[in-house]
């Protein structure tokens, strides 16, 4: 009983915040044009915070995405500026974000150092090499190839359905496509079950004959691999790269992470709920934005707003047992 | 001699009563045995005596004199110390500061810790227990078993001005303990009779039980069975009395013989482990038996992979397996000493951990591992809500069996047993021991290791003996006794310490 009112209180508190913004802002709130907006806008924070599930699953967590995302970004473009073919680029970048988080994953699987220490070591180095490589300058302009940028601009028109001019974008669909695949790899793969394990209690799944330390190490992977596609994103939505466009990521896909395990059953996260955090923050931003609530008190209400989802989830909990 | 007297004790959970109108006396310089399964109403009872739960009704008379028991400070105030199964010692810190936890360190000028009082009160606190001997400033984690709980039972001693201590609740104090150091706690125990204290002794063993307790009392779904002399009762009607049923025996003999198919053969040396030599034939369960930390677990979990063997090792007809993954997967099943650290992910459902070794299919499939938990959660005879419930949320016998469901779930060719049976109640045990016998007829080899040497003899075929990692001896159980055992356990050449 305490459970499910613990479960859904978060939701009710969305529910809410939704039904506040609708009242106050009636004409342009709740339009299909906003809600599609602000799905492009999240597009690369779902990549990001759908692939650090995948690490807080195991009570990991993983610091450097953001600057992985920044890095991933620069690495496209300077191979840009190089005339590379722009598959070759995008596959370099991607597997820059797979090398970094098999990087972390052999800090903390293989090696055992703490992951808050690994991930802020590997944070600092991604971040320089991204200001090293770029030489502390946005790369943009001409340099960007049109197809890239042009296909942040794209995606399915929904003409068909009565809405003219209006279109699903297309980095909405990669977020769509990554949480699905997270999903899965979550939900409905022996892998998952494993991670699910290996977080309930390490050194019991490991003598239950879990590779806990492949299994680690292959996460970190992903969400190395996760975070750099959302650097790619974001170079695309902006035609350009900068040094160190990706630093808001890390905390706020932590957060949404946060926010979804308030939602779980046992607490635990989960990358459908992962999902309704990114929402939470994202329409929360979005609706004070439009309320033209000043950015600094828009920070400090979203931060006001995580702490007290994970309180009241964290007192129901306690009380619970 | 004291009399304590708690009558009409009840104490409804939600409206399920865990104990309803028991009544207990308790005399000094007796000891008391409280005997049931689990879930009988003991736990609850010993909370009730301690002040931590308040009780729905109860009401108790010290020498005929009626006193409050509200709050752990009433109980300590009454004079009642409380020693728990779990030897939860402060392993960082000295013996001496070990045992002076909970109490008020002395001090000097007001704040300043008088270090020499508290050595002092330590020391006067381990006289009573005749361990003197015991160096004060030793760190407590370098410590044997035997020795934390004797710290553990000196801080239950430690004097303080106005208030003698007139009653011992002692919680599984062998526990943790092999048959040797259990000898050292019943001599403390009997210290503890002659300074004329009551004692109310909890514990699943017998044979422990029948041999030290003067009387004892059953309880069976928090109400009061019996309370009768040791001396006129029997073990048979001690555990009919807890389970309600009739036990032949507390053992189900070997039905099956044994094959002259080996499956796994060690000899040589494995770090600590020296020289080991034997041989294992499927169906056959071998003891593996010492005192506290002789390497019985090091010696099962060279079959995981931990550790390396210099000589000869081989299990069904190659090399051991180098990991848990690889033991796993070709057939060896393992059941961890600590069930809780390190058998099962408590906060996941009974499913996720049953099924956890056995997925080998890349996409999981969530109807075959309900139907395989149902199953399996049959076949151990598992008392559950459903496969979805906590495995956390289980009694201790259930989540005993929740790691013998994993374990079986494969049909194993080897099962590795540590401590199966450790905080497991009488009726639960008896289903474990059938469970292993089935396996045995099947064809599983079994090692066993026990700190419960009753359990190696009516268990085992076989069981090897270790000496501080050093194979000793290893011995037929058929004729073996207790005594016997234990005398191969010490080092007989050399002389002891």
């Amino acid at each position: 009983m305490s459970d499910r009112l613990r479960q859904s209180a978060t939701l009710l508190g969305f529910a809410l915040i939704i039904l506040f913004f609708a009242v106050r802002l009636p004409d342009t709130f709740l339009t299909a044009r906003n809600l599609l907006n602000i799905s492009q806008q999240l597009s690369m924070l779902m990549v990001v915070a759908a692939t650090m599930t995948i690490v807080m699953v195991m009570n990991d967590f993983d610091l450097s995405v953001g600057s992985m995302a920044s890095l991933a970004g620069i690495v496209a473009a300077v191979l840009f500026v190089a005339d590379w073919p722009i598959w070759a680029a995008l596959s370099a970048a991607l597997l820059v974000g797979l090398l970094g988080g098999v990087f972390n994953g052999i800090l903390v699987a293989v090696i055992g150092i703490l992951p808050f220490v690994a991930t802020l070591g590997t944070l600092t180095v991604f971040s320089g090499l991204a200001l090293y490589i770029s030489e502390g300058t946005t790369i943009f302009g001409r340099d960007i190839p049109a197809e890239f940028s042009g296909f942040a601009r794209g995606g399915i028109p929904l003409e068909a359905l009565g809405l003219e001019r209006l279109k699903i974008p297309a980095l909405s669909l990669v977020a769509f496509a990554v949480i699905a695949v997270t999903w899965v790899l979550l939900e409905h793969t022996s892998f998952g079950r494993k991670l699910y394990a290996v977080g309930g209690n390490r050194e019991a799944a490991h003598l239950a004959g879990i590779r806990v330390v492949r299994v680690r190490l292959i996460a970190f992977a992903l969400t190395g691999l996760g975070a750099a596609g959302a650097g790619l994103m974001f170079a695309a939505r902006v035609a350009s790269a900068n040094p160190t466009q990706g630093a808001g990521l890390m905390l706020d896909a932590i957060a949404a992470v946060f926010l979804g395990m308030t939602m779980t059953k046992r607490g635990e996260p989960r990358v459908l709920y992962t999902l309704v955090g990114v929402l939470m923050l994202g329409i929360i931003d979005n609706g004070l934005t439009q309320l033209r609530v000043d950015s600094f008190i828009r920070e400090i209400l979203v931060g006001l707003i995580v702490i007290a989802a994970v309180v009241v989830a964290h007192v129901s909990k306690r009380r619970g047992k | 001699m004291t009399q304590l007297a708690f009558s009409d004790m009840s104490k409804s959970y939600g409206g399920t009563p865990a104990l309803a109108d028991v009544s207990l006396t308790l005399t000094g310089g007796r000891v008391h045995a409280l005997m049931g399964e689990n879930g009988a109403g003991k736990s609850t009872l010993i909370k009730l005596l301690a002040g931590v739960v308040p009780a729905d009704e109860m009401r108790v008379e010290v020498d005929g004199k009626p006193i409050t028991l509200r709050t752990a400070a009433d109980a300590h105030a009454a004079g009642f110390r409380f020693i728990h199964q779990e030897l939860n010692i402060v392993p960082q810190v000295t013996v001496a500061e070990n045992i002076l936890l909970g109490h008020a360190f002395p001090r000097r000028f007001g704040f300043a810790v008088d270090w020499a009082a508290l050595r002092k009160q330590a020391s006067d606190a381990l006289a009573m227990l005749g361990a003197s001997g015991m160096d004060l400033n030793a760190m407590a984690g370098d410590l044997a078993a035997d020795d934390k709980m004797l710290i553990k039972i000196a801080s239950a001693l430690v004097a303080e001005p106005g208030q003698e201590a007139c009653l011992y609740v002692l919680d599984e104090p062998t526990a943790a303990l092999t048959g040797a150091e259990s000898q050292k706690l019943f001599a403390v125990i009997e210290r503890l009779k002659a300074r004329g204290a009551a004692i109310l002794y909890v514990s699943h063993r017998m044979d422990e039980v029948m041999a030290i307790c003067d009387d004892v009392t059953v309880l069976r779904n928090g109400r009061h069975v019996m309370t009768v002399p040791i001396a006129r009762t029997s073990k048979a009607q001690v555990i009919q009395a807890m389970t309600g049923k009739d036990v032949a025996d507390a053992y189900p003999p070997r039905a099956s013989a044994i094959s002259d198919q080996v499956v796994a053969r060690v000899s040589g040396d494995a770090g600590r482990l020296r020289s080991l030599f034997f041989d294992l034939k499927a169906g056959e369960i071998l003891g593996v038996a010492g005192l506290a930390e002789a390497g019985q677990t090091e010696l099962l979990r060279l079959f995981l992979g931990q550790g390396r063997v210099a000589g000869g090792a081989e299990y069904a007809g190659k090399a051991l397996p180098r990991n848990p993954a690889e033991a796993w997967a070709r057939g060896v099943a393992h059941i961890p000493q600590e069930r809780r650290s390190e058998g099962l992910m408590l906060e996941m459902a009974i499913r996720s951990n049953i099924v956890l070794p056995h997925l080998k299919s890349a996409f999981a499939s969530l109807r075959a591992e309900t139907r395989d938990t149902l199953a399996m959660g049959q076949a151990v005879q598992m008392k559950m809500e459903g496969p979805e419930q906590d495995v956390g949320q289980l009694s201790g016998g259930n989540q005993q069996k929740a790691v013998f469901a994993r374990a079986l779930m494969g049909a194993p060719k080897l099962l590795l047993l540590e401590e199966p049976t450790r905080g497991v109640d009488v009726g639960a045990k008896w289903e474990i021991y059938q469970l292993v016998r089935e396996l045995s007829a099947k064809g599983c080899a079994v090692i066993l290791t026990s700190s419960d040497l009753p359990e190696i003899l009516g268990m085992c075929d076989r069981v090897l003996v270790l000496q501080d990692g050093k194979q000793t001896a290893i011995l037929p159980t058929q004729d073996l006794t207790s005594a016997d055992l234990v005398t191969e356990f010490y080092d007989t050449e050399s002389t002891p310490a």
